[in-house]
């Protein structure tokens, strides 16, 4: 599988990282074959985070028995240093491991918090006293929120080495600055700093709950997924040729094999089949007025 | 208003910027909204439809009025005056033009163009063999034939237009590909089925019912489908230099 330079981490990642969320719906057996199956497609470059069910505990077992095989990323939504120091050992404890490659601050969304991780006594501080004593090697971000505060981000803090946010195509045919996380990839580079993406096989949201009751939602994701083999190919291809690092897979366990294979298929996208993936996109969303035309 | 990456594409270096430019075949107002975002003075939208100048007026016109000026005019004879525009832009204009008229109109975009002024022509290219969307074409124009005795849709291919405009005065400057595979997603099979059905409606019926039937069967067909490509052609008027 191909691999990119994760920003200037010095490491490698493949194109597709496996999001270890899939994990928090398998019994353990179910769980170490699935890790045994995205290794085995050679995907280097795994993401976990406690809020995710028991997913730190079902990784733990083949993630010890692969630890040099696996560029491990993890996270806590903690926004202070205490708290995050305690999520950070948790984390170590529920995972079994002495150290975690790449540890994120999970999902920022407003300037608040942006503010709070970054003061003294934040969040921050916990991550590089973490860095300075070995138990975490890199700092990232996690982010579903505005682009631009992903940048402000970016900017204000000065040893970030990764940040994961949304992007697919139907993203990208909006033209507003909510939407604008083409800028966050540009800004991103410009700085050196790996991009991790983070709903590219959204199809939408899901129907209403009147229409379509949460529990029988067929996907274990908070979206609709797009879930046909040629279209998760397609969504792989476009995310991972944004000039970006790595694509991480949808949550639901059903959805992974088809995400590994694209993966290992993917051989570049040309611009016009780009903007063909956009143009679809951009219907799909609108269909008013009505058009006949691209 | 978003504007779509193949317009956004096609305008991506050419001279829009405090160009006064015409769009011919507004549509629903996507080009004159690309042509605004990259700058021009002024854009004339001009459209022989009704119902589009409206839709151009309310998506685009609105917030800038200044610069939007929606012309309801045929493309062969419209009210501006000789060597007036700087930019003009053609985007999936000519694939609904029979063409019977198609050197009218090439004229015409001649005559209101400055010396050096630029064309953009997009359009498709006529769709490859086994293409699903080919079959609900042939029966949407079939449709039109017997109804208005022309097609509503012809595809020519982007060496055919090139020439074309060759012989009006343009000299080409590049070629590029938009969309390849064009994405005709369900939006878009509707809405030709619909034209379709409008036209298979004013036949007599024992015409209009098989046609219908067609139509139906491929709108189920169909769903969406992925073929064939749209280009963007760019010339400037005048002696090449």
């Amino acid at each position: 599988m191909e691999t990119r330079p994760l920003g200037e981490t010095g490491h490698d990642s493949t194109v597709m990282t496996f999001g270890a969320i899939a994990l928090n719906w398998l019994e353990q057996e179910g769980a170490n074959q699935m890790v045994e199956a995205v290794l085995d497609a050679g995907v280097n470059h795994f993401d976990v985070a406690p809020t995710y069910g028991d997913a730190e505990l079902k990784l733990g077992p083949k993630l010890r028995q692969h630890r040099e095989e696996i560029f491990l990323g993890c996270k806590t939504g903690e926004r202070d240093y205490e708290g995050a120091r305690h999520k950070l050992e948790r984390s170590l404890n529920r995972l079994g491991v002495d150290a975690i490659d790449l540890y994120q601050v999970h999902g920022l969304e407003t300037q608040d918090e942006l503010d709070q991780i970054t003061s003294d006594g934040g969040a921050l501080d916990a991550f590089r006293e973490a860095r300075d004593d070995g138990t975490v090697e890199h700092l990232g971000l996690t982010s579903h929120g505005d682009p631009d505060l992903i940048i402000d981000a970016i900017d204000r803090i000065d040893d970030l080495e990764t940040v994961m946010f949304p992007l697919n195509p139907v993203v990208v045919a909006k033209d507003d600055g909510e939407h604008d996380y083409e800028a966050v990839v540009e800004r991103a580079n410009e700085e050196g700093i790996g991009t991790l993406v983070i709903k590219g096989f959204a199809r939408g949201p899901w129907p209403d709950t009147d229409e379509l009751p949460e529990e029988d939602r067929p996907y274990a994701n908070w979206y609709h997924p797009v879930d046909r083999p040629d279209e998760i190919r397609e969504r792989f291809a476009f995310a991972a040729s944004q000039d970006v690092t790595s694509v991480i897979n949808p949550g639901d366990p059903k959805l992974v094999s088809m995400v590994l294979d694209a993966a290992e298929r993917f051989e570049g996208m040309d611009e016009a089949a780009q903007r063909s993936v956009v143009e679809s996109a951009r219907h799909d969303d609108s269909p008013v007025p009505q058009q006949l035309h691209h | 208003m978003d504007v779509p990456e193949t317009v956004r594409t096609a305008l991506e270096d050419r001279p829009v910027e405090g160009a006064v430019c015409l769009e011919a075949g507004a549509g629903v107002g996507n080009t004159t909204a690309g042509l605004l975002e990259a700058g021009a003075r002024r854009v004339y939208a001009v459209t022989n439809d009704s119902e589009h100048a409206g839709t151009v007026r309310e998506r685009v016109g609105v917030s800038d009025p200044d610069r939007v000026i929606v012309v309801e005019a045929d493309l062969r004879a419209t009210p501006l005056p000789d060597d007036s525009v700087d930019v003009v832009t053609a985007h999936g204009l000519f694939n609904v033009v029979p063409t019977a008229i198609l050197p009218e109109i090439a004229a015409e975009l001649a005559r209101v163009a400055t010396p050096g002024a630029h064309l953009v022509v997009d359009d498709y290219d006529p769709l490859p063999d086994g293409a699903a969307m080919r079959d609900l074409f042939a029966v949407e124009n079939a449709a039109a034939e017997l109804a208005d005795g022309a097609p509503t849709l012809t595809f020519y291919p982007a060496e055919m237009l090139r020439r074309l405009f060759a012989g009006y005065g343009w000299t080409f400057d590049c070629e590029r590909t938009l969309l390849q595979p064009v994405p005709w997603t369900e939006s878009h099979v509707a809405a030709h089925a619909e034209l379709a059905r409008e036209s298979a409606a004013s036949l007599p019926a024992d015409l209009a019912e098989p046609l219908t039937t067609e139509i139906d069967r491929l709108v189920d067909d169909i769903g969406s489908e992925s073929a064939g490509r749209m280009y963007s052609l760019a010339f400037r008027l005048g002696r090449e230099t």
